[in-house]
């Protein structure tokens, strides 16, 4: 799984928890991919995920957070998606 | 001190609009005459010419006010103004997108009508928006 976040330099609010949430990623799911991406840097990229505000979190490729969550958020998105691709496997 | 008249002519926009901004909060006259009639100073004016440039750059009339409010806010930094660029910058860029895919549909449409002396009930074009729209019934 990737976890992607966008984030615009500057920005204090982008990367206030990043650390907690990155933690909170890699404690469920030790396999995951963390990407922290600079929108301008991959604007191209951003606008094809539908990203119109910052900071956001996409994953796998899908825009899921508009805006930083919690870590109970992050971690209930994780599982969700978790199950649903244990589903798809079976 | 100018009038609203002389005020609008300046900032080349009509009377409508600026007391249009003066209803959405964007400028206030600065004074009003004995007689009851609105006044601005040069500020206005200056104003005025930022409203513009920023609706030039794609800044709604909300977002304006957004940004006229942190230009005097003294805990605010380059970085907030910066942040709102940015997202105006994201927004833009989904729309050219969109646009980009609509100029696409209309270039094939254009394409698949080469028999361009066809009765108009029998053109490809219409045919093709008439498809489009069936393909999104319910």
């Amino acid at each position: 799984m990737i976890i992607e976040l966008f984030y615009a330099e500057g920005c204090q609010q982008c990367l206030r928890n990043r650390e907690t949430l990155k933690a909170t990623a890699q404690q469920t799911l030790p396999d995951m991919v963390w990407r922290e991406i600079n929108v301008l840097e991959e604007i191209d990229y951003a606008v094809e995920l539908g990203i119109l505000t910052l900071p956001a979190i996409a994953i796998d490729q899908e825009l899921v957070f508009t805006r930083l969550p919690s870590v109970a958020q992050l971690t209930q998105a994780l599982n969700e998606r978790i199950t649903k691709e244990k589903s798809y496997g079976n | 001190m100018l009038t609203i008249g002389k005020v609008a002519a300046t900032a080349q926009i009509s009377t409508d609009a600026l007391r249009y901004y003066e209803r959405e909060g964007l400028i206030k006259p600065s004074s009003i005459s004995e007689g009851g009639y609105r006044l601005y100073n040069q500020d206005a004016v200056m104003r005025l010419h930022f409203i513009k440039q920023a609706q030039a750059c794609g800044f709604t009339l909300s977002e304006i006010r957004e940004l006229l409010l942190l230009s005097q806010h003294s805990t605010a930094c380059c970085n907030d103004v910066r942040q709102l660029a940015i997202e105006k910058k994201l927004q833009l860029e989904a729309k050219i997108k969109v646009l980009k895919v609509m100029s696409s549909s209309l270039d094939a449409m254009i394409t698949n009508c080469s028999n361009h002396t066809l009765p108009v009930t029998d053109c490809p074009i219409l045919e093709a928006i008439a498809d489009i729209h069936e393909v999104k019934k319910p």
